[in-house]
This record gives structure tokens, sequence and C-alpha cells, in this order.
């Protein structure tokens, strides 16, 4: 009577662990056997509610970590909007065309040019010589640190690009080392009018300008002769 | 001058020793070819020493175009006639750059004022060339 006893006291605490190990599959991590009784059984429950606990910990851990990784996800994200934008800005602040004087535009280049900038820089320096309809440009490198293949083939295309509209373009500030790479790259600059300094260029401008305006003046007083005659 | 009904016609203006052509529609390849010799036939007639092309309107120019602008100015300097391109367009600058076509030896003007104002010089000294050289 007792045996049999026994057997469904065991069978009712298998149940038990059985309804507790679903429990704790199906999500409730709180659910424990938490048996009274001391016998060969009770050692299985207590290793099985362990075993739980070390679960329910592994988990929490986890679930911290990942929201760790969400926050440093967005963080990341955040600061690479910036980057973006302040690069953003960077190009449209690092190519400004001002003009200087009558007909004289100049673009001082500052820092290491790839080919995204000197596009921008090209189409800047070209909508504004339609804009002001100036036609001497100033491009001044003195800024730029080294200038490659690349770089020397864009700074071609803008001066050729300027000429087409119909402005002349000058560079100025080549530095040694620029010169150097130049000549030794084999990059013919020869068909450009280059400027030692900013300085050098402006007086080349001025000259320029003072000499359309020479003619402006001659066409002024030569035309009322040619009609006396 | 004739006047085809079916083709439509780019005007050439002739404003004291210079021509004045304004290209005001889309160029095609057709079109082009025709300019190019009706432009060299008014030279001829009119014995115009400059031409002012004016491309300011084009938004558009290919390789085809291009080649035909650049090829008129040296057909044009052999008749003793200088040829300024008009106001391009930045985009179309760079296009042309981009595809090699750097026109060397065309003249360029920002606009009309400053075209006239080259041709102008030019035949200005071209004349003092020649009143030196007699």
């Amino acid at each position: 009577m007792s045996e049999k006893h026994n057997i469904t006291n065991i069978k009712k605490r298998i149940d038990r662990i059985e309804d507790i190990l679903a429990a704790v599959a199906a999500g409730d991590l709180d659910a424990r056997i938490n048996s009274e009784t001391e016998d060969d059984l009770s050692g299985i429950e207590a290793a099985i509610d362990l075993l739980i606990d070390d679960l329910t910990d592994e988990l929490k851990q986890r679930e911290k970590m990942q929201k760790e990784v969400e926050d440093k996800l967005s963080k990341i994200q955040e600061q690479q909007k910036t980057i973006v934008q302040q690069q953003e800005d960077l190009l449209e602040l690092s190519s400004p065309v001002s003009k200087v004087w009558d007909n004289v535009l100049i673009l001082p280049v500052i820092g290491t040019l790839d080919s995204q900038r000197t596009q921008i820089m090209m189409e800047n320096l070209l909508e504004k010589i339609v804009e002001t309809g100036c036609t001497i440009s100033i491009l001044d490198i003195t800024g730029v640190p080294t200038v490659d293949t690349q770089v020397a083939n864009h700074l071609l295309k803008t001066v050729t690009s300027a000429r087409l509209l119909g402005a002349e373009c000058i560079i100025s500030g080549i530095s040694p080392a620029i010169a150097q790479t130049i000549v030794h790259l084999g990059i013919d600059l020869s068909s450009i009018k280059t400027k030692a300094t900013l300085q050098d260029a402006m007086i080349f401008a001025m000259r320029q300008n003072k000499r359309t305006d020479d003619i402006k003046l001659q066409s002024l007083y030569i035309n009322p002769n040619e009609k006396e005659e | 001058m004739k006047i085809d009904l079916h083709e439509k016609r780019i005007p050439i203006i002739k404003i004291g020793n210079y021509l004045i052509v304004s290209i005001q529609v889309d160029m095609h390849d057709k079109l082009a070819i025709q300019l190019q010799s009706q432009i060299l036939d008014e030279i001829e007639k009119t014995g115009a020493k400059g031409v002012l092309i004016d491309i300011s309107v084009l938004e558009m120019v290919d390789s085809f175009i291009g080649r035909m602008l650049s090829g008129m100015a040296s057909m044009a300097s052999i008749m003793d006639t200088a040829v300024v391109i008009v106001g391009m367009q930045p985009a179309v600058a760079i296009t042309l750059v981009e595809l090699g076509l750097e026109m060397p030896g065309v003249d360029t003007a920002l606009n009309m004022e400053n075209g006239m104002e080259m041709l102008e010089k030019r035949l200005r000294e071209e004349d003092n060339e020649t009143f030196e050289s007699h």
C-alpha cells in the first residue's frame, strides 16, 4: 500500500517537474520546483532549479548586452550622420569664389584636392564666371600640399573649361614640391598661364584689365577720326 | 537668301563687318551641317571679317556639334574671318572638356559684348600689322 502510494507520489513529482520545465520552455523564468522532501529525486529537482537559475541569469545578461549594443549602434549612426553633414558643409565651404576686382575672380584652394572636390570647385567657378561676367579668374593653389596626376588633370580641365566659356584662368602659388611632381609626372602645363604668387597673378590680371580698358578708350577716340577721314 | 519651308533655318544677321549667328533651337546633326555651309556661304557673299556664334541657349552640345563648331572656326579662319563662340554654358564646357574636345584655336567669349570687343581688337591688330608692313 505504501509502495503504491510512493509510486503515485513520485509520479506526481515527475509530473510537476515536467510542468515546470514546460513553463520555463514557454518563457516563465520564475517557475521553480522548490521541493521540500529529502530523497533521491529531490537532488534532481534541486539540480533542475539550479539550471533554471543559470538560464535566467544568462538570458538577462544577454538582453542587457543586446540593449547596450543597440545603444552604441544608434550612437554610431548619429555620429555618421554628423560626419556626412560636416563633409557636405566642408565641400561647400572649401571652394569659395570671390570677385576681388573689376573683371577678376579669385578661387583660393586650401587642403588636399580629390576628384569630387575639384568637380564641385570647377562647377562653382564656371557658374560664377557666367554669373559675374568676369573674364579673368585666378586659381590660387598655395594651400595645396601635393598634386598627383588626377588632380593636375582636374586643374587642366578647369582651365580649359573656363577658356571655352571665354574666360582666362591663371594658376598661382605652385610650390617647388608641386612643380617637381608635375614635371616628373610628365604633365604639360605650358598651355596654362602660371604665376609664382597670388600677387603676381593679381598684377597680371590688372594689366590685362588695363589693356582691355585701353582698347575701349582707343575705340572711343579712333572712331570719330575715322569718320573725319 | 533662299527660303526653304521644309527646313528650319538659323538666321544669320550681318552688322557692319560682322555676322551674328544666334542658335536658338536644339541642334541636330543635319541642321549643324547646314548651318556650317550656310555661314561659310554668307562669309563669302558679305566679305565679313568676323563671325559671332551665340550658343547661350544650347543646353546640350554633343561631340558632333562640338567638332562642327571647331571645324567651322578653322574653315572660316582660312577664309580670313575670325570666329568667336559666345556664351557657352558651364555644363556644356565641362561636357566638351570631358569628351576631349578642348577646341584649341577657337576664340570664346562670355557674352556678345566681350565677343564683339575681341573681334574689334583682333581686326585692329591686323590693321596695324598690315600698316606696319607697308
